[in-house]
């Protein structure tokens, strides 16, 4: 209540000064004022001068608060156009001013009745003590009252009866009355009720307004009442600039505007004049100046300053606290206690029978007992993974900081306390390389322990650590390793595949260079370093025929041709063309026929190499032809048809690939440039396609349109040799690197697969040439046979699994298997080796 | 130590004991049944002299302590064992090396003379003692497979197939000792690996490197038949004019798609042959078509026939002799697998006149004698060669068999008979 009151009060001190509506209490002062100004004009202007300095002071304020309004009021011109309106109406004011006095009037008499007061002063000085309070607490009321009913003009008309008894003895005043009184009793009625009243008596003369209205103090307050001096209500006021009149009274009728003949020069004298000037303030409701008595001027400060309107009132005073915590013996009421509380509630019953039944049915738990005590805990544990971030699939917790170590503490065992040495090494070291990033240091007791210097670094190098440094969970793959490994087939399910050494064939004397297989796989040539070529039944292991030549045969290759029985060996720089003579019997003398039917060009071609035929004895031998060439030869291989035979001749030279024509007994030379040092040729099975593998890359030209096809990077250091699958799209090569290289040339020029599976240098490899299989001959002595299925649809890659490990031969001079080859038909290798010998595995 | 309730029964008359369940040791061995058996025998008879027996139960030859045989075997210990006993076939011993100049690359026997062909391009006669009788020569490259066609009195009739691609029909008469090349069998175009005569020895048959099966007469006449000669031939084979009059086949049998290894006739109806193809296939002589194929996993060497049980017994290069039902039809059946050689079995020949027992030889020098009752293990290894086996036959009584082998080393051969 207090508050509230304090809060009208402000707001009432700031309408004071310009605020029409406001501060009705006031405003009767300033009537006041005016009396004494009339009555004493001459006599108060010593006061005036005397509060000259209040004057200043407080028409700093005064001219604060009209810039204060004009933000809040929006009425930017009232001020100004107040006073002329005020005064061009001047001389209509007589009839308002009758309008207003009827009021007065009637509080008059009512004042009367309590008392009277001989002086106006005295009654100024006297209420300052014992009025003022009541004055501004129906100020405040009035206030109050007309924030609520100013806008009901429905209440000013049930007003009505009240104010027509009051209009009824208005016509009597009048002619007693001067234009004071007017005032004054407009000015009472503008504060409106009882207090008004009182203050009003010493106006009027002879009435006191000191006591404090006695009787039924509700039939004086009229603290609900409107001001109803002027009926427009709450309207803008500067709607009547134009008028004569101000507004309507109750009954209707014009209240004119009180006359003004100020002008600016008045209004200057009277500022210069007039002690009271500064508390005159113009009530643009009525349009009359109101001279602030002492009381109104006394509030206005205290408001000003922050002050309880009411200056006896005691904020401080003790507080009874009737509803305490303290058991009173004595009920606060003497209500007996209602019956209902005796009564078992139905309501309530219902309420906890609905409870009884959800617990029963679990649907409310019972409050679980608080746990009391410290909630403690570990700084170092590991996050509870079960927490919400823990939950979180992508949580990392923050790494914890490493716990103090006994090296740590102010007091360490002597064994972690550095030794001079250590000391120094510390200090030399890098700060990044220390591993205590502290000395640690003892102290007799934990007084003497000094700050840790460190401490804001280390916090900031761990609040580095724990923002900078990412914590993402990396994806780990939780599988078994295993699972990873491509499902490949058991090598059980890839059989048919050698796996046991059947024959061995005996009869070198030096390392079996080369190995060849005959087409119909019944026989087998062995060219050796004991410079013998020697041809073997396959089966038996029969040794039927031993040829002995000039050199170690480096390379022998049999015609792949079944209508031609012709082996091709190379010892030093002579290629030998052989007829064994084995097989049938017809297809031997074909081939001797088909040599022996060459006609001699007519014109001689001059050939890199010369075609010789051999002597008696040789023939005998069974050797046809021979090719005489101008280096050591290292490679021979045969065209699938059997009349073109390639020959390799590693060199720098450009001659390093020859291509020999049998039937036309023709040589030539494929390729102009030197690409490398060429380490084997091979024809394709099917294309007229030619690989040449150099030591890093395999060249596969088209020999008709004589060009280069592909290039094949086989990832290793040197090639050692070369196999191409009998489709034709798929090469291996085994390199002196332990390696063999699968391209799928449909795939890529890098290698499909490598192979890593031999110890030592690759020496051979060797396709199937109807089963998926493949070999590799190896120094570490072993051959190795691979299941390589190609399949013809394009999408699937070919399936490489390693499937045997076939060991015999022994490693001789650091030499293991030295050739490879497969049987045509069975699934059956022969490997040749450094230890004498060609083994059979199937 | 557990005791097992045994009756033991023979079918030998001459070592019948009574019939009656003997409770014996669990554990009791080869041994020391025997040893039971000759107790109860000298009781029995007191003129007995000490037999070594074999004891088979249900079948099976015994060959550990009686409770694990059973055991393996899945037979209940509960009831009474049935055991049946025979005479111990006793270990052949080498009775006679023959020596031979090269590699022998076919051995057959009979009564009186043992023929083998040899990698020396030649054939020749031996006399049981090991002597040579006769030497055939005259084919140009090595003499694969030899065979008798006929024996009446002093003159054969022989058979050597050769690399030459020919065959070539000898008569033989062993009176005078006189040698004549009566027909050159040409048309194979590889070599001859493999002839068998008929069982009316009126035919052979003959099978080739060259896939094919043809079957000829062996009946030897004045008539030579045409033989296509290539007109372009540069130089006539002088050799085959001595060798009697070419001879064309009257059949030829082609279906394998590999090289044919070995033939045989079942009996005059059916001819059988191996080949590398995987394949056993049984033709029809009469029409020259194909009646079944028994299909294998491996390369098949040789294949045997026995008319007593008849069953095929096929050599591969697996290791492996396998048994073989001709009469099923299109089925790869095995009856049975005999396991033991550790190299490729090029030889095998069932017994003539047991119906259990074969003999198989293999490239891992050993020669090895099975009985089908007993297929773990071998019933005997011989292991008197000194290198590769590649050829076994049985003395038609039986008694004996050979095995032709090789020395690589020092070129020295042997033809070993063991007698039993």
């Amino acid at each position: 209540m207090l508050n509230f009151d304090l809060c009208h009060l402000t707001r009432c001190g700031a309408h004071v000064v310009s605020g029409p509506y406001s501060m009705p209490a006031s405003r009767s002062r300033v009537t006041e004022g005016t009396v004494m100004d009339t009555k004493e004009k001459s006599g108060k202007k010593r006061v005036a001068e005397e509060d000259d300095d209040q004057l200043s002071l407080f028409k700093i304020e005064k001219d604060g608060f009209p810039k204060k309004l004009e933000k809040e009021d929006n009425d930017d011109d009232l001020s100004d156009s107040e006073e002329s309106v005020f005064s061009g109406l001047e001389d209509s004011g007589s009839d308002s001013d009758d309008d207003d006095d009827d009021d007065d009037d009637d509080d008059d008499d009512d004042d009367g009745g309590v008392g009277g007061d001989d002086d106006d002063d005295d009654d100024d000085d006297d209420d300052d003590d014992d009025g003022t309070v009541e004055e501004t607490k129906d100020a405040d009321e009035e206030s109050l009252g007309k924030d609520n009913e100013e806008a009901t003009i429905l209440k000013t008309s049930t007003e009505q009866p009240f104010s027509e008894k009051r209009e009824a003895k208005r016509q009597g005043e009048k002619a007693s009355d001067g234009g004071n009184a007017v005032r004054k009793a407009r000015a009472s009625r503008a504060r409106g009720t009882g207090s008004g009243k009182l203050e009003q008596a010493p106006g009027l003369g002879g009435q006191s307004s000191g006591a404090p209205p006695q009787g039924d103090e509700y039939e004086q307050d009229t603290s609900d009442e409107e001001d109803i001096r002027n009926t427009v209500g709450n309207i803008p006021m500067e709607w009547y600039q134009d008028y004569p009149h101000i507004g309507y009274d109750l009954d209707g009728k014009k209240i004119y505007k009180p006359i003004r003949n100020k002008d600016e020069l008045d209004e200057f004298l009277d500022k210069m004049e007039n002690p009271d000037y500064w508390r005159t303030v113009h009530d643009r409701m009525t349009g009359t100046d109101i001279r602030l008595s002492d009381e109104q001027v006394d509030l206005v400060h205290r408001l000003q300053r922050g002050h309880f309107g009411d200056a006896s009132f005691n904020e401080y005073e003790p507080y009874v606290d009737f509803f305490s915590s303290e058991t009173m013996i004595h009920p606060v009421t003497n209500r007996p206690a209602d019956k209902r509380s005796f009564i078992p509630s139905l309501i309530e019953k219902e309420k906890v029978s609905k409870l009884v039944h959800a617990i029963k049915m679990g649907w409310i738990k019972p409050r679980q007992p608080k746990e009391s005590g410290l909630q403690l805990y570990d700084l170092w544990a590991k996050e509870d993974p079960n927490s919400i971030l823990g939950r979180h699939k992508m949580h990392v917790p923050a790494p914890k900081s490493k716990l103090p170590g006994h090296e740590e503490s102010y007091n360490p065992p002597p064994e972690y306390l550095l030794t001079e040495e250590e000391k120094l090494a510390w200090e030399q070291q890098d700060p990044e390389e220390r591993k205590l990033n502290f000395l640690p240091q003892k102290f007799a007791c934990l007084r003497t322990v000094p700050a840790f210097s460190r401490f804001i670094h280390e916090r900031f190098e761990r609040c580095l650590d724990l923002y900078l440094c990412p914590r993402q969970r990396k994806m780990r793959v939780n599988v078994d390793p295993e699972d990873l490994i491509p499902k490949l087939p058991k090598p059980r399910d890839l059989q048919p595949f050698p796996t046991v050494q059947s024959l061995v064939y005996r009869g070198h004397t030096n390392l079996v260079r080369c190995i060849s297989v005959s087409p119909s796989g019944q026989w087998l040539a062995s060219g050796s370093d004991d410079c013998t070529v020697r041809l073997w039944e396959v089966c038996t292991g029969r040794c039927m025929k031993t040829i002995e030549v000039g050199g170690a045969v480096k390379s022998i290759a049999w015609n792949p041709n079944p209508a031609i029985c012709l082996v091709a060996l190379s010892f030093n720089q002579m290629v030998l063309l052989l007829n064994p003579g084995l097989g049938d019997k017809l297809v031997c003398s074909t081939t001797d026929q088909v040599i022996a039917s060459y006609v001699e060009p007519e014109e001689e071609k001059e050939q890199s190499v010369q075609w010789l035929l051999p002597e008696d004895q040789d023939v005998e031998k069974g050797v046809r032809l021979i090719i005489n060439h101008p280096k050591s030869v290292r490679q021979l291989t045969w065209h699938s048809k059997g009349d073109y035979l390639a020959s390799v001749m590693p060199d720098n030279s450009n001659t390093q690939v020859l291509i020999h024509q049998i039937t036309k007994r023709r040589s030539q030379n494929p390729f102009r440039k030197n690409k490398g040092l060429v380490q084997c040729v091979s024809f394709h099975p099917i294309r007229p396609y030619f690989f040449v593998a150099t030591q890093r890359y395999i060249r596969i030209y088209n020999l008709i349109k004589q060009e280069l096809m592909k290039k094949l990077s086989a990832n290793c250091k040197w090639i050692s040799s070369m196999a191409i699958h009998p489709a034709g799209d798929n090469v291996i090569c085994g390199s002196y690197d332990s390696r063999l290289a699968w391209f799928d040339l449909d795939l890529s020029t890098k290698p499909y697969k490598v192979l890593r599976h031999h110890k030592k240098a690759l020496r051979g490899v060797a396709f199937h040439k109807t089963y998926p299989l493949f070999a590799s001959a190896s120094d570490d002595g072993s051959v190795i046979v691979c299941h390589g299925m190609v399949y013809n649809d394009l999408l699937q890659n070919p399936l490489i699994v390693p499937v045997k490990v076939l060991k015999g031969h022994t490693i001789t001079q650091d030499l293991g298997v030295l050739d490879v080859a497969f049987h045509p038909s069975q699934p059956w290798v022969f490997s040749s080796g450094a230890d004498h010998t060609v083994r059979l595995f199937t | 130590m557990s005791q097992l309730q045994a009756r033991f029964f023979t079918e030998n008359e001459k070592y019948k004991i009574d019939d009656v369940p003997f409770s014996i040791p669990a554990s009791s061995e080869v041994k020391d049944l025997s040893d039971i058996i000759n107790k109860l025998l000298e009781g029995k008879y007191a003129a007995h002299s000490h037999v070594d027996f074999d004891f088979l139960v249900r079948g099976q030859f015994l060959r550990m302590p009686l409770v694990d045989h059973m055991e393996a075997e899945g037979i209940t210990t509960e009831e009474v064992v049935e055991i049946e006993y025979v005479q111990r076939f006793t270990a052949p011993e080498p009775e006679e090396c023959i020596m031979h100049d090269d590699w022998i690359s076919s051995v057959e026997a009979d009564m009186e003379w043992i023929l083998t062909g040899s990698y020396d391009k030649t054939a020749r006669i031996w006399s049981p003692e090991g002597n040579a009788v006769m030497t055939v020569a005259g084919h140009g490259d090595v003499v694969k497979d030899v065979a008798w066609v006929k024996r009446d009195g002093l003159t054969s009739l022989l058979l050597t197939a050769s690399l030459d691609q020919t065959v070539v029909l000898w008569e033989w008469s062993s009176e005078p000792n006189k040698l004549k090349a009566r027909h050159c069998c040409r048309g194979h175009a590889g070599s001859v690996d493999s002839v068998a005569v008929d069982p009316t020895q009126t035919k052979f048959c003959s099978g080739s490197w060259d896939k094919m099966l043809k079957i000829w007469s062996a009946v030897p006449t004045d008539k030579e038949d045409e033989y296509q000669e290539m007109p372009d031939r540069p130089r006539k084979k002088q050799k085959t004019e001595t060798l009697g009059l070419t001879r064309t086949p009257l059949m030829t049998l082609s279906g394998h798609t590999e090289a044919v290894s070995s033939v045989l006739w079942c009996d005059s109806e059916q001819v059988c042959s191996a080949s590398w193809d995987h394949t056993i296939r049984l033709w029809d002589p009469e029409t020259g078509s194909l009646k079944s194929t028994l299909t294998g996993s491996k390369v098949f060497n040789c294949i045997s026939y026995s008319p007593l049980c008849r069953r095929l017994a096929s050599g591969s290069a697996d290791r492996h002799v396998r048994l073989w039902d001709p009469r099923s039809k299109d089925g790869s059946l095995v009856l049975l697998s005999l396991t033991s050689h550790t190299g490729w079995v090029t030889a095998v020949q069932w017994s003539p006149t047991h119906e259990q027992q074969l003999v198989s030889g293999s490239l891992d020098c050993m020669v090895k004698l099975w009985d089908t009752r007993s297929c773990k293990a071998p019933l005997y290894d011989l292991a008197a060669h000194e290198d590769k086996v590649f050829c076994v036959d049985w003395r038609e009584d039986g008694v004996s068999h050979f095995g032709g082998g090789v020395c690589n080393s020092r070129a020295e051969r042997a033809v070993n008979g063991h007698d039993m």
